[in-house]
């Protein structure tokens, strides 16, 4: 009977760990229902999302989330919602996603074909590429100067998968999170850190002597973020298109781009002529 | 399986558990030796070795494996000449960084195992090893570990055991082990759960298997009379 019993209960826990087949997600009938709509963000990712002096969980992607996109999810809802937080990292945002844990994914995450056959993505709110980051003066200029030098990069990050596959003539160290990596590049046990671009100017702003470190290396990648839902669920998929859209359409998307990387905002980065049109060109303009 | 997930598991699942079976068997062969040595030294009849081998258990198994792991991979190297150092990040500095935080931190605890197993030994051998004429070291050469060692299968199993699933925490100092691996396979895939259970069921199987090869250690090694249970 006891033995009985723990096969059952294995076999409810073996079942709870695959997520149920076939059942549509419906996202916006839960936030009606809770009044709640669940990030996965960062906190370590400057300016995206990350803790700033002051203990305030903030960045640019929680800016779009709270500005463009909740209100457009209200009216989809028609009532009030509130937007609440929670960690994810490259490795757990997806399960964290596909658990219900969280309903939106709005961090750094990269869209890819890949993803795109296990999540669905809102439009792209962002454009950047990896680059290196290195000690001013490396000999490292650029993604053909790797061959025989430690490279460091993030686990789980797209350009770590790029680097592997198309340039193996680098060791390649692959670490779990920013300051790992970083701490690893300031001691020597690598020559450079790859990451998106925008990231490492992030890194590099933040690092103790800024002038130190050098960004270098044209894009070797591209990385266009997206926020990530859960597959299959259009009607959420299109509340959330519909606030970006919005914001892309008023202007109001620009005035937060001005806020983060203008030339007062946390991290100076111009918006390119190319980006701008990228950006415009999935509403068709 | 998937063909989707022939290529990952090949290129990716398979070099990992080779690496997570390579650092841990150095590492447990590591942890064994200095579990042995400290954990006898914890008994002998003079003060100063007992004092360093007490020294030696509690500040390495007091501190977390993580902080170790960052100890001897960003500690370490910086103490030795440039030379070396620029070697060693060259040839796999991660894996043996890894490997002793591994071996010294599961050593510490391999050796409250064996002083266990040293004590529950009734200190009539030891006298009795003593009236034959032996000198203290060859009592614990030849009489007090082999004893002990037979005495203590199943805790040193399941120390080995945590060795190995520790093994895991390599993955911070980027050593591309069995769960570092897995992790990879998500980010080539995108099927997150599949990984994670692929994973979960490897160390199960790994583990399931080096315990009940341990069973059949512990039942040809028992000492009838000494541990009470029949074979």
């Amino acid at each position: 009977m006891t033995r009985m019993r723990s096969v059952v209960v294995g076999l409810a826990l073996a079942l709870w760990l695959v997520p149920p087949a076939g059942a549509q997600p419906d996202t916006l009938a839960k936030i009606k229902e809770t009044g709640v709509l669940t990030i996965g963000t960062r906190t370590g990712s400057p300016p995206f999302a990350y803790v700033n002096k002051n203990n305030e969980w903030v960045g640019f992607s929680i800016d779009l989330v709270e500005q463009l996109v909740k209100p457009s999810v209200e009216k989809a809802v028609g009532r009030a919602i509130k937007v609440e937080k929670k960690e994810s990292t490259p490795p757990t945002r997806i399960p964290l996603l596909s658990s219900n844990a969280v309903d939106l994914i709005a961090g750094t995450m990269t869209d890819t074909p890949q993803r795109r056959e296990v999540v669905d993505f809102s439009l792209t709110f962002f454009y950047t590429g990896a680059q290196f980051l290195v000690k001013k003066g490396s000999p490292i200029k650029g993604v053909n100067d790797l061959a025989g030098k430690r490279v460091a990069a993030q686990q789980g990050a797209t350009n770590a998968k790029i680097l592997r596959e198309k340039y193996p003539q680098a060791q390649l160290r692959e670490f779990p999170d920013q300051p790992a990596a970083f701490q690893a590049l300031l001691q020597g046990q690598v020559d450079a850190y790859t990451n998106d671009g925008i990231q490492l100017y992030g890194l590099k702003a933040k690092a103790p002597k800024p002038d130190e470190w050098d960004v270098v290396g044209d894009f070797y990648s591209e990385e266009p973020y997206g926020m990530a839902l859960r597959k299959g669920d259009a009607k959420f998929k299109a509340a959330v298109d519909a606030g970006l859209k919005n914001g892309f359409e008023s202007g109001k998307y620009f005035e937060i781009y001005e806020k983060w990387f203008g030339p007062k905002g946390e991290l100076p980065y111009p918006m390119t002529a190319q980006v701008k049109a990228y950006l415009l060109k999935q509403i068709g303009k | 399986m998937e063909r989707a997930l022939e290529r990952p598991v090949r290129e990716l699942a398979a070099p990992g558990l080779l690496t997570t079976l390579e650092i841990s068997l150095l590492a447990w062969v590591l942890a064994v030796a200095l579990g042995i040595v400290s954990g006898a030294m914890r008994t002998v009849p003079w003060k100063p070795l007992r004092a360093l081998a007490t020294f030696y258990v509690e500040f390495f198994r007091n501190v977390p494996l993580l902080v170790w792991m960052f100890f001897w991979y960003f500690g370490v190297p910086p103490l030795l000449p440039g030379g070396a150092r620029e070697w060693l990040f060259n040839h796999g500095a991660e894996f043996w960084a890894g490997m002793f935080a591994l071996g010294v931190y599961h050593g510490a605890r391999m050796s409250e195992v064996i002083r266990a197993g040293i004590l529950a030994i009734p200190r009539t051998q030891f006298e009795a090893a003593v009236a034959m004429g032996l000198t203290t070291f060859q009592v614990y050469r030849l009489v007090i570990v082999p004893i002990a060692l037979r005495l203590i299968v199943p805790p040193a199993t399941s120390e080995s055991l945590n060795l190995l699933k520790n093994s895991s925490v390599a993955l911070t100092i980027s050593v591309a082990e069995l769960t570092f691996q897995t992790r990879q396979i998500e980010t080539y895939t995108a099927k997150a759960i599949e990984a994670l259970t692929a994973g979960t069921v490897i160390y199960l199987v790994l583990c399931v298997g080096i315990a009940a090869i341990m069973a059949r250690v512990e039942r040809r090694f028992a000492i009838p009379g000494l541990i009470a249970r029949g074979g």
